[in-house]
Order: structure tokens, then C-alpha cells, then sequence
């Protein structure tokens, strides 16, 4: 490594000054580099071998594969795989697409107080995880706020079960998220838009483009690396969704499954359970970890594939 | 300079000669203790600490408030990665946990079953904390479970108070469906979502998810069965309110909106928290399975103190333990009528505060009745995996409820779920 050195444009120095320059290089970055390993590698590592175990508290049992055979069959498993999905597949471009909309609405310089609006949009996203699920399950229960209203305005005649019934739990997590993730994601698309030149929209207009063909055909081409971001870092999100789960769940008389038939019970949640409420198995907890890992690298390169990105 | 070094080693020998020898005459050292809920274990705790620094000046005492679940996630953690450091010299457990910390961590916990006389604590207390014949911890609070009932809305309806005792689930039904048409009140607040109910009924016939060797006992669980069809004569029945979460349930008693709660007695607190109720309530034993076994006493929750091994004050830790919450009677009567707090020491439930007519409760005596009916619980082996268990059957629960699946096939899907959760 060190007397050979890469050809490297020779700046007129001679040679044994590279080298050394290479050195301090390596030096410099070892620090990094050796907290990396510590606190990133070693974990990672670690819980791969741990994988490899099933155990119940300190008492351990090498099953090799076994972790993952089991999960096959976990229906529990397949449930939280299911409903972290579900969540995925329906929140997400719901989401995205309304924090798109805003942001354009938004960008639109003939709007008086945007500042304000944005403002407003923008707040959802710095409140606390458990403070707007916990206000959120309040608004939603049976004699709750949105219940009253609806019920006021004559748009139904019954309440509505919103956390009582496992279909109408998972809409109601949805319609906290949508409102607490909305504002975030169209933040990165209004700085998106402002770099997106004016003359463009103006030829368009001179081309007799309408207002959805420019969207269309300007607006979403332009901001896709913006949009691509926004889709993986809310594929992640979701993947690890456990806060609003956990505390719609909670506060239950003896809270023994997540939300109504565990329709709220998500991997995260799950992973949690399993090393905390029930036996601790941090073997499987740390299969299923690897299990979210797998899928997100996955969906995260369809996303890549699908926005055509080349870098 | 070498006889300096052993004269400082010889003092140093007579100084732990004398720590000795004071240890025998007073006690000193620092106890951690963690717990959860600061309106009942942690004053119950506080109450204790005083009593033993009173006789123990020099023994510090530092009372850790947590979350429940953070305790167990902190005793989870240190006590699985195997580190000497973090834990607290005694530990309050839930008692549905209790085996699964000692099965899981065999030596975690300090066996206790010479240093404290145990014929003195409620059987079913014991039996839950006992492992390989050795007992393993200090039972504090019980929750025995009762049938609380408002007077008033129950004499509307044209019930009195005898009429409520010893009587089956179905009968309760009987009762709940008149006191609608007569007053219009729904008799319980329910949360189908809650499997405390089907806990309760399981321990009155004395079985539990498990059978003796630990193996899950769910398709042919008479009891199981019964605590499922009662849940959805429940639901279909038209005599409850259905609530969802604690706060729900809580409101739907203390704003009259129902006129009943069967649940442990820890709820006396929220029960009383209504003052313009008061007078207006009466205690009963709980209603019975349609079973030979089942007899109208159980239990709901509850949980007991356990000192860790590696306390590096253990004997102190063993010594607070026996002379407060083994010993002092007086302590007991303190707790009960600060906390509501019903400890499962027998000899304590003479005491006067267990004897005094209570006025919220329309001068019946209320810890009284329940202390007598505590005896009454029938002892079960939690097991291991009581939350798995309970996850699993509640999971197939609103299905069931819904119609969606009969009972052998939410059974059967329960107990496959639950082989797979607790396979190692």
C-alpha cells in the first residue's frame, strides 16, 4: 500500500512525499473509521450472528437458519408484515401526492399569505410523535370530537368505531400520519420548485399548455430526484413505523394486542414485543430486523428502477 | 516504610473487623429500587422507605420512579447482556411476569423462601413466585376482583344486594338486560379489545392458558370456552357500553353512564375519584363460570417485590424487605387507606383500616369482604407465557365477536399462533 503508490497526477513533488501524504490520509480518517466499525460494523455483524440464535433471556440455543424458517410461519409475523404494508402501499402515495399538490399550489406567486400557509402545513411535522397520536386518539374515540362533528353535520347517523373496529383503526393511524407527514415532505418539494426555471412554465403557457400539462409534463419530470427521495425516506419511515401503533394501542385496560385484532401491529412494534413484553428473544427480534432490512434495500432499488435514475 | 504498609493494612483490617461488627448492631449501605405508578407503589414505597430510616437511619434509600414498561425494558436488557453494573437492589414485578424473569434469568433473583415466613402471604401470592420449590420474592398487592355496582341504579331496577351474590356470569347477563329496560343504563363498560375479563374468569376456576407442564391448554380450555361465549353474550346482549382504552372505560362509571365494573380492587381509587358518588356504591364477589370448578373469587393483576443477586447490599435489601412489608402491620393499615393499596399479608387484615365500615360504599366494609375473599383465589401457575397467550386469543377475538369465525376455529387459529410465538 505504501510504496507503490496509485497513479496519481504527480504535482512536481517527489515521490516519498505522496506516500506520506497518503499516510496522513489514512490517519486522518482512521478515527472515522474505527468509530464506524465500532458503533455501525460491529453491530451489524453482531446482530447477524445473533440471528443465528433463539433464545429466552440469557438462556441461548444455536438454531441456525431455524429463526428464519420459523418466521415462515409466524402468522403474527405475517400480520405485522401485512399491515406495515398495507400502510405502505395506501398512506405513502396518498401522502406524497397531496404533499406535491400543495407545494405547487403553494409555489403559485399570485397567493396572498403563502408564507403563512406554508407555515401552517409545515407545523404538523414538528410536533411530538406521542403528543398528536395521543391527541389524535382522543379526537377518534368513540364520543371523540370528529365523531361529534360528522354526527352534528348529519353526514352519519351512528358513530363511527373509529379505533374500536380493526378496519377503521388502520384509516385512522393513516389520517394522523397523512396530517403529521404531509408538510414535511412538501417542504422538500417547494425547494424543489424554486429551482425549477419560470420559463419553462412561460413557453409552455405560449405552447397552449394547460395547467395540468404543465404539472405533468414540466413540474413531476423535473422535481423526480426530489420525488424519489421523498418516496424512499417515507418507505423507511413506514417500514419502522412504531410510535403511532404503539400509542393508539396504548392505554388500554391491559392492552394485550395492538389496536383492535393487532390491525395496528406493525414489524417494528413487533421486534419491540418480542425483546421486551413477551419471552426476550433477541435472536428473532433480530431476524426480523434483518427481514426489514432486506425489503426496504429491495423496494428502495425498485424505486431507483422505476425513476429511472442512472446514478 | 514497610512496617507503615502494615500498620495502614492492620488498621484497615480492624476497621472492616468493626464494619462487621456494626453491620450485626446497625445497618448502613444504599438500596435502589425501581417501580412504576407514582399514585400507588412508589407512595406505598415512600411509606416503607420512612418507616425502615426511622429504625435504620444510616441505610440510604433511593426510590426510582419509571414506566412500567421501562422497568422491564431496563431489567430485560441488563440482565440479558449479562452486565455486573445497572440494576437496582430490588425490583417491583408484574405478577403474570413473575416466571418468566425467573425461568428466563435463573439466578437473577435471590431466593428468599428461608429468610421470610410465607404462610404469612395469600397462597395464590406464593404459588406464582415459586420456582423449583423456592420462592423467590416478596408479595405485595393483590387484585382480588370484585363486582362494584352502583346501589341506587341496581334498587331501580328492583335488585338488592343479596341478589348479586353468588351468581353465574349468565345470571349477571339476566340482571344487566332488566336494569337497561328499567333505567336505561348500560350494566358495564367493556372493552372487547381486553382480555382482563377472560384472565378473571380463567384463575376462578383455578386453570390458566397453560396445563401444568407449561404446555398451552387453549381448544380444550373449558374455561377459555365460556369466558368466550361470555364476551360475545356481551357484546350481543345490549347491556354494555363499549369503550375503548382505560380512559374510556373509567369514564363510562364515573359519569353514570354504567352501573357496574367487574374488575380488581385496585380500581377503588378511579371508583372514588367520582366523589358525587359517594354512598352510592356496593362491593360483591364476582360472578362465576357455568362450571363445577369455578368458585366466585379471582384475581386481576397484581405484583410482588423481588431483590436482585448481584445487590451488593443484599442483606439490608432482605432486612427492609422483612420488617416492612413482612412484618409491620401498621404499615399495612397506612397503605391501605393513603393508597387503597391491599396487601396480601395475612396477618395485617385485622388490622382497623380493614375493619372500618367504608361511607363511599354505603358503610359496607369494603377490605373486609375483599381480604376474606382474597383467601378464597384460586392458586395457578402463571406460566411463562401469559402475554403471548393473551395476544394470541385476543387477536381472533373481534372476529369471533363479529361472526366472522365460529369458536373451534378461533381457538384452533389462537393456538397455532401462540405454539409459534413461545417456540425456542
Amino acid at each position: 500500500m505504501t510504496e507503490k503508490p496509485i497513479k496519481m497526477p504527480n504535482y512536481g513533488r517527489p515521490r516519498w512525499t505522496l506516500s506520506r501524504y497518503h499516510r496522513y490520509g489514512w490517519f486522518f480518517i482512521s478515527f472515522a473509521v474505527l468509530v464506524l466499525a465500532l458503533f455501525m460494523l460491529y453491530p451489524i455483524i453482531s446482530s447477524l450472528i445473533m440471528s443465528t440464535y433463539s433464545s429466552r433471556g440469557m438462556i441461548q440455543r444455536f438454531v441456525g437458519l431455524g429463526n428464519y424458517q420459523r418466521l415462515l410461519k409466524d402468522r403474527v409475523f405475517l400480520q405485522a408484515l401485512k399491515n406495515t404494508l398495507i400502510f405502505f402501499i395506501v398512506q405513502v402515495p396518498i401522502m406524497l401526492l397531496l404533499a406535491l399538490l400543495i407545494a405547487t399550489l403553494l409555489n403559485n406567486k399570485d397567493i396572498k399569505f403563502r408564507g403563512l400557509f406554508r407555515t401552517g402545513i409545515f407545523l404538523p411535522a414538528v410536533t411530538s410523535l406521542v403528543t398528536y397520536s395521543t391527541l389524535f386518539k382522543m379526537m377518534f374515540s368513540l364520543e371523540g370530537l370528529v365523531n361529534k362533528f360528522l354526527l352534528n353535520i348529519k353526514l352519519i347517523s351512528t358513530p363511527i368505531p373509529w379505533l374500536v373496529d380493526p378496519f377503521w383503526a388502520k384509516i385512522t393511524v393513516m389520517i394522523a400520519m397523512t396530517w403529521r407527514w404531509t408538510g414535511y415532505n412538501m417542504i422538500f418539494y417547494l425547494s424543489g420548485l424554486q429551482n425549477i426555471p419560470d420559463e419553462l412554465y412561460e413557453a409552455a403557457k405560449i405552447d397552449g399548455a394547460n395547467a395540468y400539462q404543465q404539472f405533468a409534463r414540466i413540474t413531476v419530470p423535473l422535481l423526480k430526484p426530489i420525488i424519489l427521495f421523498t418516496a424512499i425516506t417515507s418507505t423507511i419511515g413506514t417500514l419502522q413505523l412504531f410510535d403511532e401503533p404503539t400509542n393508539f394501542a396504548s392505554g388500554g385496560v391491559t392492552a394485550a394486542t395492538i389496536g383492535p385484532g393487532n390491525s395496528l401491529l406493525t414489524i417494528a412494534v413487533y421486534i419491540y414485543n418480542l425483546c421486551f413484553k413477551y419471552m426476550p428473544n433477541f435472536g428473532y427480534a433480530a431476524t426480523i430486523a434483518y427481514v426489514i432490512v432486506i425489503i426496504v434495500a429491495i423496494l428502495s432499488f425498485v424505486q431507483f428502477k422505476l425513476a429511472g435514475e442512472r446514478r | 516504610m514497610k512496617r507503615l504498609l502494615s500498620l495502614v493494612l492492620v488498621g484497615l483490617l480492624c476497621v472492616s473487623i468493626l464494619g462487621t461488627v456494626g453491620i450485626a448492631a446497625e445497618k448502613k449501605g444504599k438500596l435502589t429500587i425501581w417501580a412504576w405508578d407514582p399514585n400507588f407503589n412508589i407512595p406505598v414505597m415512600a411509606e416503607a422507605k420512612a418507616r425502615y430510616q426511622k429504625l435504620n437511619p444510616k441505610v440510604e434509600i433511593e426510590i426510582v420512579e419509571m414506566a412500567k414498561a421501562d422497568v422491564e425494558q431496563r431489567l430485560n436488557t441488563v440482565l440479558a447482556s449479562g452486565a455486573r453494573e445497572g440494576l437496582p437492589d430490588i425490583v417491583l414485578i408484574e405478577d403474570y411476569n413473575a416466571q418468566k424473569y425467573l425461568q428466563a434469568y435463573p439466578g437473577a433473583f435471590v431466593d428468599l423462601t428461608k429468610a421470610i415466613n410465607f404462610k404469612e402471604f395469600a397462597a395464590y401470592k406464593t404459588e406464582l413466585m415459586t420456582l423449583n420449590r423456592k420462592i423467590y420474592g416478596v408479595p405485595f398487592d393483590s387484585g382480588v376482583s370484585a363486582l362494584f355496582y352502583r346501589r341506587d341504579i341496581l334498587a331501580e331496577a328492583g335488585y338488592k344486594p343479596e341478589d348479586l351474590y353468588n351468581i353465574t356470569w349468565d345470571q349477571l347477563i339476566e340482571i344487566g338486560k332488566k336494569v337497561k329496560a328499567k333505567t336505561g343504563k348500560a350494566l358495564l363498560g367493556f372493552d372487547p379489545a381486553d382480555g382482563g375479563l377472560i384472565r378473571i374468569m380463567m384463575q376462578s376456576t383455578g386453570e390458566w392458558y397453560f396445563d401444568e407442564q407449561g404446555n398451552p391448554k387453549i381448544v380444550n380450555n373449558e374455561a377459555i370456552r365460556e369466558a368466550f361465549k361470555i364476551y360475545k353474550k356481551l357484546m350481543d346482549s345490549g347491556i354494555i357500553k363499549q369503550t375503548s382504552g382505560w380512559n374510556e372505560w373509567v369514564a363510562s362509571f364515573n359519569n353514570g353512564d354504567s352501573a357496574a365494573v367487574i374488575t380488581g380492587c385496585w380500581i377503588i381509587g378511579s371508583i372514588k375519584a367520582e366523589k358525587s358518588q359517594s354512598g352510592l356504591w356496593g362491593v360483591a364477589p364476582t360472578p362465576r363460570l357455568n362450571l363445577k370448578n369455578s368458585v366466585n373469587y379471582s384475581n386481576l393483576g397484581g405484583s410482588s417485590w423481588y431483590i436482585t443477586a448481584r445487590s451488593r447490599n443484599r442483606q439490608v435489601a432482605e432486612d427492609f424487605m422483612k420488617t416492612t412489608f413482612a412484618a409491620d402491620r401498621d404499615f399495612y393499615q397506612k397503605i391501605l387507606v393513603g393508597q387503597g393499596a391491599l396487601g396480601s399479608y395475612l396477618p395485617a387484615q385485622d388490622g382497623p383500616a380493614f375493619t372500618e365500615p367504608d361511607p363511599f360504599f354505603g358503610g359496607q366494609k369494603v377490605f373486609a369482604d375483599l381480604a376474606a375473599w382474597m383467601r378464597e383465589i384460586p392458586p395457578v401457575n402463571y406460566g411463562l407465557f401469559t402475554y403471548e397467550a393473551d395476544s394470541a386469543l385476543m387477536a381472533v377475538m373481534p372476529d369471533y365477536i363479529a361472526g366472522r369465525i365460529d369458536l373451534d376455529t378461533a381457538l384452533q387459529r389462537a393456538a397455532v399462533q401462540l405454539e409459534n410465538q413461545i417456540a425456542f
